[in-house]
């Protein structure tokens, strides 16, 4: 059984190995002069392809869209910047609340300790009463 | 590069053999026509320039080191194009397409058109299934089976160890096989 399988394996790897030689009597004309030329070439030794000394017009493409895209970007990033005048916060006792070291849980809490305040002198004033 | 008339002739002898192959191979691999003959003329280029003073027994497994390293560049560089730069079309290989219709006409004056036809469609369906393998999977395959080449020529020409050969290999032959039986009637 298993001899049978190797043999079918063998016969059908022939058969693949025989369509690919076959397909290399299908090549077409322009392709064998291009590697008759690269052959030629690359026995003078040549340096380099011409590719890498021209540009494809796809790159060029490619670099104008970026070069737009970019332009636009720093326009409108600009245009949205804070003039040099400007400060992250208007009101000067801000800065207080943002430089200072406390946290941030104080001020949010600011109200309740300022009721908490009001409510014992209200309670000191009716005591007193 | 000074290189003597005797070996110019032996280097054109050894590259005018190998430049077929090397061209489907690709083809295969890049699917495009343009694209695989500079892969080739890259290859050649590399391999006169670096080993034609090697002796010539190494030639062929240098040669292929050379291509096989310098398409698997083209497939990062093309997948790199198709993620980031996926508005731009790829160039259409209307050479290639023309050529495919040509082969598929089959030569009435040959002593068996309807043998030959079998033969175009086979090697058709071939092609195709060759062309889906993974690049990994295609290369060794087509440095093993058609290149001939054992599984340590194959490991030095793929730049990897003998094992990732081995499993490259076994998984390619088990997709092909499975593909070829679909595509048979």
């Amino acid at each position: 059984m298993k001899e049978k399988e190797k043999d079918m394996e063998k016969k059908w790897m022939e058969r693949i190995r025989n369509l690919l030689d076959e397909g290399l009597n299908h090549l077409d004309g322009r392709a064998l002069a291009r590697l008759e030329r690269a052959r030629n070439q690359a026995l003078r030794g040549a340096p380099s392809r011409y590719r890498g000394i021209l540009i494809p017009l796809r790159w060029l493409m490619v670099g104008s869209f970026a070069t737009a895209t970019t332009a636009v970007l720093v326009f409108f990033s600009w245009m949205h910047s804070p003039s040099p005048g400007m400060l992250p916060a208007q009101n000067p006792d801000d800065f207080e609340i943002i430089t200072a070291s406390e946290q941030i849980d104080f001020y949010q809490n600011l109200d309740f300790y300022q009721w908490l305040s009001t409510r014992k002198n209200g309670e000191r004033k009716g005591k007193s009463t | 590069m000074d290189l003597s008339p005797d070996l110019k002739v032996k280097l054109d002898r050894f590259l005018a053999d190998v430049e077929r192959k090397a061209f489907q191979m690709a083809k295969f691999s890049s699917g495009n026509l343009d694209e695989a003959l500079d892969l080739v003329q890259d290859a050649m280029l590399e391999f006169v320039r670096r080993y034609a003073k090697q002796p010539r027994e190494k030639w062929k497994t240098l040669f292929y080191r050379i291509l096989q390293s310098r398409i698997t560049d083209w497939h990062r560089r093309s997948i790199i194009r198709k993620r980031f730069l996926f508005w731009i079309r790829p160039e259409e290989d209307l050479g290639e397409g023309l050529n495919d219709l040509l082969q598929n006409l089959a030569d009435p004056k040959s002593p068996n058109p309807y043998q030959e036809a079998v033969d175009k469609e086979e090697r058709k369906a071939l092609e195709k299934a060759i062309r889906a393998l993974p690049l990994r999977q295609q290369q060794a395959f087509l440095l093993r089976a058609w290149e001939g080449m054992d599984v340590e020529e194959a490991a030095f020409a793929m730049g990897c160890s003998e094992g990732s050969i081995k499993t490259h290999y076994f998984r390619a032959v088990h997709t092909l096989r499975r593909l070829w039986e679909e595509s048979q009637p």
